[in-house]
């Protein structure tokens, strides 16, 4: 019995000398890679590069993304201004492939401008046409104008949706614990769909969906950030590693 | 298995099949040809066993190339740092390259947040209806609002114009402000209402409609109070801002001529 212990003991204790071992390793390993004079100068460089990207980006007149994988934050922004900013819950990068054989885009996403960026599916805009009685005329007195449908009736928003750039990337948004408020059934056929779709865009191998960047959002943001996005957009990938996500608050759900 | 009935027990096939069958249908010969079954029977078994196993390995196999199409993910990864040739090996002038790499970052850097709008801007999501006074990253209101409803107007006699009742979208700039503002009708006010567009410019005057202020923008564009409060969230202006009294009241206090509006 105090053999079993005694060994049980030193079995943990050597498990524990492992990982701490492991942990110092790689505690160790940071700085030199980072205090290399070299690194830390193409470090540099690549910085600029970035904040050169950044200032063309803030100097034209068109709305851009910027998804900052350090911060978790992907930022809708203007001239500068940042607008709406979405807490990112997982970043992964998709590449395509036909038949287990991979077809693999040699580009990375990180420090491009990307640009042209449009929903997929697209939000429709239905406008109601007022064809005016002419003067004089009343216009019917007994139907009431009627009230107007919220955002949230007047934008359905599917379960997951691309924003497509014209250089081949292809952002997908795909709400963190996606369709939980809808029925099974319903979430097998988007599932269905989605499978089906990816693999139509692999077979045809063009340059639409050549990369894909997927980016969980919780449900609430990726419904806004459907209804929010404005046309044309650009996006940069900023430096740095996705940090762990946190957990979404608890009313953050999505039968809310 | 039985054999065909088409054929009697013990009788030969044809010499020389014809039509889609025929090929690769040979007799089994040998021992394989079970005694005392004719060779039809044996080449039916054949065929249809072969068929079954060609069709689910054809099935297999697509269904593997199938899954093994589509999309694979992994977790996203930064680039991975490259030391360009143009980076010296020198200690020295290594040192003087990042010193000036170093400089060149602080005046991008300062570029960078010159661009950024100075004090309190507003920004307008036209399709949630909402509005949001701020500056630098915080929030300083969080107020919903009405943008434009995207009603098309035709006017049926006349020049038989087209409005269409968005609100812009881009970066904009409070041009003027006003207190207790007096709306200026336009031709499509009265279009939409039928009645005949006056000569008289008094008599597009409408006073109370707006609210107690307006902040002007351009194009006849402004954010404004309103008379309908419970329609806010909803869109239907006519492509301004419509706020609450009290949430105008605190864009009124904290804007000036000259504050950025963003809408998008």
């Amino acid at each position: 019995m105090r053999a079993s212990r005694i060994r049980t003991f030193a079995a943990a204790a050597a498990l524990l000398a492992v990982i701490g071992t492991a942990a110092a390793c790689q505690r160790g390993a940071a700085p030199a890679a980072t205090s290399d004079p070299r690194s830390e100068a193409a470090r540099l460089q690549r910085t600029n590069a970035q904040l050169q990207k950044q200032i063309e980006l803030a100097a034209g007149k068109q709305f851009y993304l910027v998804l900052d994988p350090a911060t978790s934050g992907l930022t809708l922004m203007l001239k500068g201004a940042p607008l709406q900013r979405f807490t990112v819950r997982g970043l992964q990068v998709g590449h395509p492939r036909v038949a287990w054989v991979s077809a693999r885009d040699p580009r990375h996403v990180q420090s491009v401008i990307w640009s042209g960026g449009e929903l997929d599916p697209p939000r429709q805009i239905d406008r109601l046409v007022i064809q005016s009685a002419g003067p004089g005329k009343e216009a019917s007195e007994s139907t009431p104008p009627p009230i107007p449908p919220t955002p949230e009736e007047l934008y359905p928003v599917p379960s997951r949706y691309h924003v497509r750039f014209a250089d081949g990337l292809s952002v997908e948004i795909l709400p963190r614990e996606a369709d939980a408020s809808v029925g099974r059934w319903a979430h097998a056929r988007a599932a269905m769909a989605e499978r089906w779709g990816d693999i139509r865009s692999a077979l045809r191998s063009s340059d639409r969906d050549a990369i894909r960047l997927r980016i969980t959002l919780d449900p609430n943001d990726a419904q806004s950030f459907y209804r929010s996005l404005p046309p044309a957009v650009r996006l940069i990938v900023l430096d740095g590693e996705v940090e762990p996500a946190q957990p979404a608050p608890a009313d953050a759900g999505a039968g809310r | 298995m039985e054999p065909s009935p088409s054929l009697p027990a013990g009788s030969a096939p044809p010499a020389a099949a014809s039509g889609p069958d025929a090929a690769g249908r040979r007799p089994p010969a040998g021992p394989q040809a079970a005694p005392g079954r004719t060779p039809r029977a044996g080449r039916g078994v054949w065929f249809n066993r072969r068929t079954v196993a060609v069709t689910a390995g054809a099935v297999l196999l697509a269904a593997v190339l199938l899954r093994g199409t589509g999309y694979r993910y992994e977790p996203y990864a930064e680039q991975p740092l490259a030391v360009s040739s143009d980076v010296p090996s020198d200690a020295r002038p290594l040192e003087q390259f990042t010193a000036r790499l170093r400089s060149r970052q602080r005046t991008l850097g300062a570029r960078l947040d010159a661009l950024m709008p100075k004090g309190v801007y507003i920004v307008i999501d036209q399709t949630q209806n909402r509005l949001y006074l701020k500056r630098g990253d915080g929030t300083l209101l969080q107020a919903v609002c009405s943008t434009g409803s995207g009603m098309v107007l035709r006017e049926s006699g006349g020049k038989k114009r087209e409005w269409v009742f968005d609100s812009p979208r881009g970066r904009f700039e409070v041009r003027s402000m006003s207190r207790n503002p007096v709306w200026h009708k336009p031709d499509w006010a009265f279009v939409e209402e039928s009645q005949p567009i006056p000569t008289n410019p008094a008599d597009r005057l409408d006073y109370g409609t707006l609210g107690e202020y307006a902040l002007y923008f351009g194009d006849g564009f402004m954010i404004h109070g309103t008379l309908y409060e419970r329609l806010l969230g909803r869109a239907v202006s006519h492509g301004c801002i419509r706020v609450g009294r009290d949430d105008l009241r605190k864009v009124w206090a904290n804007a000036r001529v000259g504050t950025q509006i963003f809408i998008y």
